[in-house]
């Protein structure tokens, strides 16, 4: 199989079977997660939840006080590597195509040197955030495989997207194929992974959020 | 003919100057230092005209025409004054035992001197039955005529990588000339049709430097093929700044944006065009308005429709909704079971009296 | 004007220069000037010429543009007409000279910076200079 071939395979049958286990999995995980349900809490509640659900939605992506002194590198990061992947994925012209194609709807896109500029300051941030899990004893100590892993997964196709767009170490050809083929292999591990958080995170804090003011602990 | 080239090109009208510019521009196209056009001149006006067999197998004509028709009278055309064609079904006036006789004799004579060219895939099917010549089939003729030749050229996508004859199913089980040859340097020159002036630049440098030009992984003359179409791309600022035709006739169309959402293969396309360009410099395709297709890759023709953006889906995603379903079908199967789990706990669950502990 | 001369067929890249950056100069010119200016010594020392070969360089139109200008417009201006027209035009800094070369279709194939006394193709070539005296010799025997 020559690259023109490999590309055309991973763009048609990959794709289709990567997206194919990507909605299996999130369909099964979500049905699953929120079929288990919980028993009525027959406690009066301590105080009105109003909106606590709501609110610990955005709360908890703020720095609880000293906490952003304590560990900036994993807030800091964080925030940058997050906001640049969601540039680089939604606002390159090509992947907004591709959007598209798939589901219909479309917005304009930044140019294409903006997106190479995001994609190097996540790899930056994300690599920053890797070696202080490497040197911080605590982080290691509690990181598993899934965390390596999940971070290699999440970073090849930043990695093989921006190497396609310079024209680094493969021909363009073979260079697009391996990032198409490691956001297929992004798209089969996300549902069984932690990344699953993109799908559970707004439901679980407004669950915690609920129950908390429910508690009598509003925010 | 024999003798110095330059005095053919003379006698043909051809001045001197002419033909150091035009070695002057083809140095410059092949990327050599201008140093080397100059060299180049001087070695070929001198050099003795080598000899050509030229061997059409499962092919359309079309390489041919683009050599011979490109725009005329050429310079290009010059180049084939400069070898001495031997054999050429297409050109020569010979025919039947005559022609294969004109080229048995060139074969002797120049045995393990002359340029083979090629164009046209080789069908091993029914043992190579699907295409013949003179009741011989062309795997037979390739593997005659490669014996004694210095190097071989493989014109065209067919030549080079088998073509649209190899384009699934392959009917006819065509292979390109480098799938059957291995001891011989083999020059690819794909292209569906190839750049005329890519073709003489080759057959140039080989008059000139007595070798074959510096080749890529896929046996392709570097000078020509080493960038992609989208890097040589008059439109490539389009292309980063977002701006694509939407269709071929919409406004975007009109001003010359980025072709790419209309299906240009551009940038995993390694050819000349946008730098050489078509019928003289005049235009190429994506100056015309149309999308590259990739037809200098191989098996361009498998590669997807040629109007869909490489960048979304080769096919409609078939899996989608089965895979939907049987996520939610697998979800409700699990979660079915874990409230089975529940409800069994609970009915296993038995009460705790007093008189129970007191026991 | 009729519909089809409102489809710009041939696209003259207006816009790309321009919008990477303002002036579309890629700061790649004032270098060469420099390389220019050791030929030309270089000419002068030993008598060596060069020839700087502008569609290997990464040069857009501006820098072209401004390459010209700086270099000016000398006295000499030369015309050849061989399979399409070819200009060698003196700049102001005798000895560098601007060298284009058109197809027949007036399209630019190749374009040359040289710096010698005279440009290469200028000079007569002594078979062809033998050619013309043969045809000199017919001719006044006619006479
Ligand atoms: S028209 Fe094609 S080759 Fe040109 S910039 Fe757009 S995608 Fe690239
Ligand atoms: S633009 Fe593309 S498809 Fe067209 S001739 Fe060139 S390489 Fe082939």
């Amino acid at each position: 199989m020559n690259e023109l071939l490999f590309l055309t395979w991973v763009r048609g049958t990959g794709l289709n079977i990567a997206v194919g286990i990507f909605l299996l999995g999130v369909l099964w995980r979500l049905f699953e997660i929120y079929s288990l349900g919980r028993k009525p809490d027959l406690s009066a509640p301590r105080h009105a939840s109003g909106a606590s659900g709501l609110h610990t939605v955005f709360r908890r992506s703020l720095p609880p006080p000293g906490m952003l002194k304590r560990s900036p590198v994993s807030y800091i990061g964080g925030y940058i590597f997050h906001v640049g992947l969601a540039i680089v994925v939604f606002l390159f012209a090509p992947h907004i195509l591709l959007i598209t194609n798939l589901i219909g709807l479309s917005w304009p896109g930044l140019p294409s040197q903006v997106v190479d500029l995001a994609a190097v300051v996540t790899m930056a941030a994300m690599v920053v955030v890797l070696v202080d899990r490497i040197n911080k004893p605590v982080k290691r100590f509690l990181s598993t495989f899934e965390d390596w892993f999940t971070w290699a997964v999440t970073f090849l196709p930043v990695l093989t997207g921006w190497m396609a767009v310079q024209h680094l170490l493969l021909p363009y050809t073979m260079m697009l194929a391996v990032h198409i083929l490691s956001v297929e292999i992004l798209l089969v591990v996300l549902p069984f992974t932690k990344l699953f958080h993109a799908f559970t995170l707004v439901g679980s804090r407004w669950y915690n959020g609920r129950v908390n003011g429910h508690k009598g602990v509003p925010v | 003919m024999q003798g110095p080239l330059i005095e053919t090109l003379v006698q043909q009208g051809v001045s001197r100057r002419t033909f150091l510019k035009y070695c002057a521009t083809l140095a410059s196209m092949m990327a050599l230092p201008p140093a080397a056009g100059l060299a180049m001149a001087e070695a070929m006006a001198a050099a003795k005209r080598p000899s050509v067999i030229w061997l059409p197998f499962q092919e359309c004509t079309g390489c041919t025409e683009s050599i011979t028709r490109s725009h005329s009278p050429t310079i290009e055309g010059m180049i084939f004054d400069m070898i001495s064609l031997d054999y050429q079904e297409t050109l020569m006036a010979a025919a039947g035992f005559q022609a294969e006789e004109a080229r048995h004799n060139a074969m002797k004579e120049n045995m393990g001197k002359y340029l083979l060219i090629i164009d046209g895939s080789i069908p091993l099917g029914v043992d190579g039955g699907y295409s013949c010549i003179g009741g011989r089939s062309n795997i037979d003729l390739l593997q005659e005529a490669a014996q004694g030749a210095a190097a071989i050229i493989a014109m065209g996508s067919c030549a080079s990588y088998g073509g649209i004859p190899k384009a699934n199913p392959n009917p006819t089980g065509a292979v390109s000339v480098s799938d059957l040859i291995k001891d011989k340097p083999i020059v690819n020159i794909p292209g569906c049709p190839p750049i005329p002036s890519v073709m003489t630049g080759v057959l140039a440098h080989y008059l000139t430097f007595g070798s074959l030009p510096e080749l890529d992984d896929k046996g392709r003359p570097k000078a020509f093929y080493g960038e992609t179409i989208h890097d040589r791309c008059y439109r490539r600022p389009f292309y980063d700044q977002g701006k694509f035709a939407k269709t071929f006739d919409d406004e975007g169309a009109r001003q010359g944006w980025c072709l790419f959402e209309l299906g240009c293969k551009g940038p995993v396309t390694y050819n000349a065009c946008a730098t050489v360009k078509w019928n003289g410099g005049t235009s190429w395709p994506v100056e015309s308005g149309h999308g590259c297709l990739g037809c200098s890759e191989p098996d361009f023709w498998d590669a997807g429709s040629f109007y869909k953006p490489l960048s979304t889906p080769a096919d409609p995603l078939k899996f989608v909704a089965a895979a939907s379903v049987v996520g939610a079908v697998a979800g409700v199967a699990v979660s079915v079971a874990n409230r089975a789990k529940k409800g069994a706990a609970k009915s296993a669950h038995e009460t705790t009296t007093l008189a129970d502990l007191e026991k | 004007m009729s519909p089809l001369e409102t489809i710009p067929i041939h696209v003259i890249n207006p816009l790309p220069a321009s919008l990477a950056d303002p002036v579309g100069l890629t700061g790649n010119a004032p270098p060469l000037l420099h390389e220019l200016s050791e030929s030309v010594r270089r000419l002068l020392d030993t008598g060596e010429t060069t020839a700087i070969d502008l569609s290997a360089l990464p040069l857009t139109p501006a820098d072209l543009v401004w390459l010209l200008e700086k270099l000016g417009t000398g006295e000499i201006a030369v015309t050849l007409q061989a399979n399409g027209e070819s200009t060698l035009n003196e700049t102001a800094c005798p000895g560098i000279w601007w060298v284009t070369h058109h197809n027949e279709q007036g399209a630019v194939t190749s374009q040359f910076i040289e710096v010698a006394l005279v440009p290469e193709l200028v000079k007569a070539h002594p078979l062809d200079v033998k050619r013309g005296y043969e045809y000199l010799e017919l001719m006044m025997s006619d006479l």
